[in-house]
């Protein structure tokens, strides 16, 4: 398995337009409009700010469910998760599991790899395009 | 306003191993650990890989102490910036309070870090070509 980039940096606010606001105002990052929004499903809503060829997406937990509120609830703010984009998804999920690492099934694009298995990092695989 | 940030220069891994982490990380995501140091004057045992523009950094202790189990965890980013100077006066004017710039471990760069307002991210600038290169003659 090849990990091809750093896609992006996945950090946990309080509140997503205060951070917006904090990163565009003083640091000169500006959101990606194509990117983002609600997802209801994981009981967030974000937005990513490209710098450079990465992205730094901010997390707004909107429930006390899930693992975005779980994070929010015990550290507060801060780094929640590491992205790396792969080429192949599937074989990068089998690659890694035939090396004993516990990851999730794919949905959507992505996958995670279970702490467990990452000395505790929480690290995402994503397939773009 | 803006602090001229290019990209994320290195994100920073610690450990209270950070040659497992690091070799974990290698062997699993089919990365490359590129340069393996003690940082000067704390001996913290620092190993590097890169993924295009992104140096990803394991830091741990120099002397491992026994443990149970590894445990690392994202403690930080570095965001490359074109000119220091500018970028910290930028911050500071803005209520932000960043450290003095100094001399980085990579040589002729400098770095700063942001110590407030970061909503809980721990982050620092670096720019580098900021010092001249000493070279042995």
């Amino acid at each position: 398995m090849k990990v091809k980039r750093i896609d992006h940096i996945g950090i946990v606010v309080k509140d997503l337009a205060t951070a917006l606001g904090t990163f565009e105002h003083n640091f000169g990052f500006t959101p990606d409009s194509a990117k983002g929004g609600e997802v209801a499903a994981l009981g967030i809503k974000n937005a990513f700010v490209p710098v450079g060829a990465s992205d730094l997406e901010f997390i707004q937990p909107l429930g006390e469910e899930g693992p975005v509120a779980g994070f929010a609830k015990e550290r507060g703010e801060g780094m929640f998760m590491l992205s790396v984009e792969v080429d192949d998804l599937a074989a990068a999920v089998e690659s890694l599991r035939a090396r004993g690492a516990r990851v999730g099934n794919p949905n959507g694009g992505v996958a995670f790899v279970s702490m467990k298995s990452t000395h505790g990092v929480n690290l995402q695989l994503i397939q773009r395009g | 306003m803006g602090i001229g940030a290019t990209h994320i220069d290195h994100i920073v891994i610690s450990s209270n191993d950070s040659a497992a982490t690091a070799a974990l990380f290698s062997e699993n995501l089919g990365l490359e650990i590129k340069r393996t140091m003690s940082r000067p004057g704390t001996g913290a045992h620092l190993e590097f890989a890169k993924l295009k523009e992104v140096v990803l950094e394991f830091a741990g202790p120099g002397t491992v102490q026994p443990y149970d189990e590894v445990k690392a965890k994202l403690s930080g980013f570095v965001l490359a910036v074109t000119d220091m100077g500018s970028a910290v006066a930028a911050l500071r004017a803005a209520g932000f309070e960043t450290t003095e710039p100094r001399a980085a471990v990579q040589p002729g760069a400098v770095i700063s870090a942001v110590k407030t307002g970061t909503h809980g991210v721990p982050f620092a600038l670096i720019q580098y070509n900021a010092l001249p290169i000493e070279t042995k003659g």
